[in-house]
């Protein structure tokens, strides 16, 4: 009788799958946030986070939604009292604009119930050029076409060239605005053939590194 | 010795059994849940396109050099610069591009999709739901 009894338990203990409620890691600041310029290229982020249960805890799994956003863990288990850090490192590649990557961590004492720490991350610039392509088909009318080069207010960034790489599809600049508005017209020759440019926008912006940005004209 | 094992077989069963029942109907859920808006599955692609469109992958460069879906183009966000020329010279604007990724978790079709609309302004772009996971294991 007591072997089923002990047995019961086991089952029962079995069903509960691991729910311990004397062990948990409680996290400092799970979601952080950054503002940050292409330049800057990357980030490192540190979660820090401290046992406040009763027993140890092991980090099973950390689990990231994008390639980009990895993650570094010194060791898995910490004891009763014991702190430790995960640090993220987001390579920014080509990315710009708002960016929120969550990483989830299952521990041993909750299994079932993954804890996401949160990145979030601005890559800010303040130009907008839109659209970045134009094109035609073949036999459309041979008429130009214009991309927006638009500063946000708080800024000034002056465009110094524009250079098309097919003289077949020329680029002209206009300007609506020094430092603030301008305007890039786009013209084919004609719309006979297939064709393809990348115009370069090279600006004084920022000072040290200045950017250039690429539109591209297509004839399809 | 054997009644007490037999005996200890249905407790471990009857404490299975919601368990596997949950299971089950979180499966069922997960297969049940149709696209979103910009998704589009395998077979939407066959029956709607006859397979004629445009494939990017998002993933990183080197798992597109791994395996890919044959004909499809580069374009992931961390070499965007680098890699739209190439595929604008792909493009055709009569074609649909869809968009994949790892599937699961993964952001990163939706992300150059988005990207696609909003810089490009090209409207015909949509993602593959179940991304690379889809395709391989059909």
């Amino acid at each position: 009788m007591r072997t089923i009894r002990l047995l019961s338990l086991l089952a029962l203990s079995l069903s509960l799958l691991g729910a311990r409620a004397d062990a948990e890691l409680k996290w400092d600041h799970p979601i952080q946030e950054f503002h940050r310029v292409p330049e800057d290229k990357e980030i490192y982020a540190h979660y820090t986070f401290k046992n406040v249960g009763a027993a140890p805890v092991t980090i099973k799994t950390v689990r990231s939604s994008c390639g980009c956003t990895t993650a570094h863990l010194d060791k898995k288990t910490f004891a009763p009292g014991e702190a430790g850090e995960i640090v993220l490192h987001f390579s920014f590649g080509d990315r710009k604009g708002l960016y929120r990557k969550g990483v989830s961590i299952t521990t041993d004492d909750k299994p079932s119930e993954p804890f996401v720490i949160n990145l979030l991350v601005d890559i800010h610039d303040p130009v907008t050029m839109t659209p970045a392509l134009v094109y035609w088909k073949k036999g459309d009318p041979a008429e130009a076409k214009s991309v927006q080069f638009t500063v946000e207010p708080t800024k000034e960034v002056h465009i110094k060239s524009v250079t098309s790489s097919n003289p077949r599809l020329a680029a002209k600049l206009e300007t609506t605005k020094a430092g603030e508005q301008y305007a890039i017209s786009v013209k084919p020759t004609d719309t006979a053939q297939k064709e393809s440019a990348e115009i370069s926008v090279q600006t004084d912006f920022p000072s040290d590194a200045p950017r250039a940005y690429t539109i591209h004209a297509r004839i399809k | 010795m054997i009644r007490a094992l037999r005996q200890f077989a249905i407790v471990l069963g009857i404490a299975l059994l919601p368990a596997l029942v949950s299971g089950a109907i979180q499966l069922k859920w997960n297969a049940e849940v149709p696209p979103k808006k910009d998704e589009v599955t395998i077979a939407m692609v066959h029956n709607n396109w006859s397979d004629h469109v445009l494939w990017v992958d998002a993933r990183t460069r080197a798992k597109y050099d791994h395996a890919h879906i044959p004909d499809a183009v580069l374009l992931n966000e961390d070499e965007w610069n680098s890699l739209v020329a190439k595929f604008l010279d792909a493009w055709d604007p009569d074609v649909p591009v869809v968009v994949y990724c790892d599937g699961g978790s993964c952001d990163a079709s939706h992300a150059i999709a988005e990207r696609m609309r909003s810089e490009l302004k090209i409207e015909k772009v949509y993602v593959l739901k179940g991304g690379w996971g889809a395709w391989s294991g059909k």
